[in-house]
């Protein structure tokens, strides 16, 4: 075996490769368990390409077989429950691990400086993961698979002078129907490709910059341990905890995460009661409603995903650490979350007196919260300068300061 | 900086192993029986095992008539032979692969065989006295046995049983 | 929580069917009142005959149910869609996913049997689903206290074969889930027990 990989290293960086960005890769060692969950989101990567590709042996893209076939992969399919459950429970597993992975970025400051490009290639596959999932929940054609995708690619009329056109060129016709279907098929099938490229991309750019870390300190040399054995077992015992919430859910609550109407074929002639989006899109639908006008809703809503790729220079501050040492950032991320979450419940219903209310109060709070941060940040930096800092943060931040204004 | 090797006693070294050995032996084990479901996903999903048998009613095949039905998506040769046809086939062994008649049917009347040619696949046309491969020239007689040509087997017997007096089942569930 | 969702919850708590446990012979039951009386407007497409085999109905009771349809053949309805058409104003909907596509499931189509009253105007009315074309096909709203219970255990029946007709393999997926689970829970201890000691060598 070590002639063999001694051959390989001649003529190729296997050895060197796996020491340099793996088993030797020099990592924080106070890292917590928040920082396993870019390592989750690429294990459910894999589940999803596998689960897909044996889903696609037996799936018809066509409007007419489509639900059929999904009954066919249920009911007589061998384990074709099995890889369908696992299949539609990961894209929500997906989802709660991305967004639990952007928060530990916004709470620790893991966006600032040098660290922007590797947040943005994260922005990156955050909208190619959207795209993938709305492509792909078309697919069983479903009542509401059906609609969220007639309502949404009715968005696009939106666009000036040529939104018509471009609603037809997406969809193929005048209406969803089978050729959005097929070229759905054909682009979800597609881009989890391109998602795990763009990975690749987002890991060269992490092990560029290195991992921030919970102290907010660059740490000393010494303080930084090899990758294996530490952090490979401890992502590991993070995957087995997953595992266990995720199969639960796989299976004893599969339908946890599929609608109730999507167990109706889809039916151009009839719109069901309420139209919901899955979960993890619930917020920016509700943004989308809460203004009037059906340009003004598809330019809060683009924005209101878009505006997070701003952090690194909407964030004035320059003390390190996130959350940590400054107070009042800590609160606004809390408000955050929580205005997320209250447009979550807004998202997933009527926009009809009281709530309608609370759905532009909460889109209210969502812009605030990164408009104020560039003046809030920056008077936040005095304050806690002021009040006092562990000194190896205040030095960094000193330091910084000082360069800023050494440059103007 | 291999900390691994810094062995403190051997009892703490082994007992680490034997852990590590441990769980990995158990990882590994669920990885295999992960793969099941998938592998397993790709045989013939149920009502694909349905149709391993077809019912087949022989009373519209008069003698002297050859019939051909579709069974797990291939050609079977039905024939009613007469009288004349059974003597001749009883009274020959065949060609380059004897076989006695009484072999290849469980009534005499009927022979019941799997109409793709032993060489390379195609379907034979019935002829007077057997049938003619049209790809590469194999010939055939009417018990299905290979008399002259490239092909090495005789017609292959599909597994069937009467179900009634003009009933067959062919295949098995 | 969907409004829809509320009520269905509200439903699996005012109308406990017990499908979740059906038995085998309450399964039996429902099969029949599916075949014999829904069967009759309804289509269960996703459902062969030969899926009765699963419910421990022997090859001689399937073939009773079958009369002159194959063993693989779907349950499609006896009447034809354009007669109810006619008669209906409306195809009656396939009922093979008819638990999971309303919220409340099992629970919501025992309600939605079992509601049918007269009104004021002397109507046939349906308290869960209003303006419902389907008929009053147990005649539940004419019924006295004795033949009120039958047909209510008739609907328990049949809406707990409605819930295994919309997922077949809900108990083998518990059973297999059971096993999956234990196994993780081992995979986890033992990689918890693991890490502690490979992070016990930094100090």
């Amino acid at each position: 075996m070590n002639k063999i990989i001694a051959w390989v290293d001649q003529r190729f960086p296997l050895t060197y490769f796996i020491k340099h960005e793996l088993t030797d890769y020099p990592t924080p060692r106070n890292l917590s368990y928040w920082w396993g969950f870019g390592f989750l989101a690429g294990f459910v990567l894999v589940i999803q390409i596998v689960t897909g590709i044996f889903l696609a042996m037996h799936y018809k893209p066509d409007s007419s077989l489509a639900f059929d076939s999904v009954q066919h992969i249920m009911r007589e399919v061998n384990y074709g429950w099995l890889i369908r459950y696992l299949h539609s429970t990961g894209a929500s597993a997906f989802f709660a691990v991305i967004y639990t992975h952007m928060a530990r970025t916004l709470y620790y400051g893991s966006y600032r400086r040098p660290r922007e490009l590797l947040w943005w290639t994260g922005q990156g596959l955050l909208l190619l993961m959207m795209a993938t999932a709305f492509m792909g929940y078309l697919l069983p054609w479903g009542q509401m698979s059906y609609w969220g995708a007639t309502v949404i690619t009715n968005l696009f009329k939106a666009t000036p002078v040529y939104g018509d056109q471009i609603v037809t060129w997406l969809r193929g016709g005048f209406a969803v129907d089978d050729p959005t279907l097929t070229r759905f098929f054909s682009l979800h099938y597609l881009f989890p490709f391109l998602i795990f490229a763009a990975v690749a991309i987002h890991l060269v750019a992490l092990h560029t910059v290195r991992s921030s870390n919970p102290s907010g300190i660059n740490l000393a040399d010494k303080d930084n341990i090899p990758f294996h054995p530490y952090f490979t077992i401890k992502d590991l015992f993070g995957l087995g905890i997953f595992m266990i919430v995720y199969l639960l859910i796989v299976f004893f609550k599969p339908d946890l995460f599929i609608d109730a109407a999507n167990n109706i074929p889809a039916n151009p002639m009839q719109t069901p009661a309420d139209i919901v989006p899955e979960w993890y899109f619930l917020p920016f639908y509700a943004i989308l409603r809460s203004v009037p006008d059906l340009a003004g809703g598809v330019v809060a809503m683009a924005i209101s995903v878009l505006i997070f790729a701003a952090m690194p220079y909407l964030d004035r501050s320059r003390v390190t650490g996130g959350a940590r040492y400054r107070p009042i950032y800590r609160a606004m991320f809390y408000i955050f979350v929580i205005d997320i979450f209250v447009l979550g419940y807004v998202g997933a219903h009527p926009p009809a007196g009281t709530l309608k209310v609370v759905g532009e109060i909460g889109t209210a709070i969502y812009f605030m919260t990164f408009l104020l941060l560039p003046f809030v940040s920056r008077w936040e930096e005095k304050f806690v300068l002021a009040r006092g800092l562990p000194p190896a943060v205040e030095a960094m931040a000193r330091k910084e300061i000082a360069e800023a204004e050494g440059n103007v | 900086m291999s900390e691994e090797n810094t062995i403190k006693d051997g009892a703490d070294l082994s007992r680490r192993e034997f852990l590590g050995t441990v769980t990995a032996g158990v990882a590994a084990a669920g990885v295999a029986a992960a793969c099941v479901p998938f592998v397993s996903s790709m045989n013939p999903s149920s009502d694909v095992l349905a149709k391993a048998t077809t019912e087949i009613d022989l009373s519209g095949i008069a003698p002297g008539e050859e019939k051909t039905f579709p069974w797990q998506g291939k050609p079977v040769f039905v024939v009613h032979r007469t009288p004349d046809e059974i003597a001749a086939m009883e009274a020959s062994k065949g060609g380059k692969d004897p076989e006695p008649d009484a072999k290849r049917v469980q009534k005499p009347e009927w022979l019941v065989v799997i109409g793709i040619c032993t060489h390379l696949g195609c379907v034979p046309n019935k002829t007077e006295s057997g049938w003619l491969c049209p790809c590469h020239g194999s010939v055939y007689d009417n018990s299905g046995r290979i008399i002259s040509g490239p092909a090495p087997r005789n017609l292959d017997l599909p597994p069937y049983h009467f179900v009634a007096e003009n009933k067959i089942l062919i295949g098995k569930a | 929580m969907s409004n829809k969702k509320l009520f269905g919850l509200i439903f699996c708590l005012m109308f406990p069917v017990g499908a979740a446990h059906a038995d085998e012979a309450q399964l039996k039951r429902g099969a029949h009142v599916a075949v014999e009386v829904c069967n009759t407007c309804h289509s269960l497409k996703y459902l062969k005959y030969s899926d009765f085999l699963k419910l421990g109905f022997t090859k001689a009771e399937v073939d009773a149910m079958r009369g002159a349809k194959g063993m693989a053949d779907p349950l499609i309805s006896q009447m034809a869609p354009a007669d109810e058409l006619a008669m209906f104003s409306t195809v009656p909907p396939d009922l093979s996913l008819m638990a999971k596509a309303r919220d409340g499931g099992a629970n919501y189509i025992y309600a939605m049997i079992t509601g049918f009253y007269t009104d004021a105007k002397g109507q046939t009315a349906n308290h869960v689903f209003p303006g419902v074309k389907m008929p009053d096909v147990f005649m539940i709203a004419q019924a006295d206290a004795a033949g009120r219970k039958g047909i209510e255990q008739k609907a328990r029946d049949v809406s707990a074969f409605l819930e295994w007709a919309s997922d077949p393999q809900a108990e083998e997926r518990k059973a297999l889930g059971r096993y999956v689970i234990g196994y993780f829970i081992l995979l986890t201890g033992l990689l918890y027990f693991l890490k502690n000691k490979i992070w016990k060598r930094l100090d």
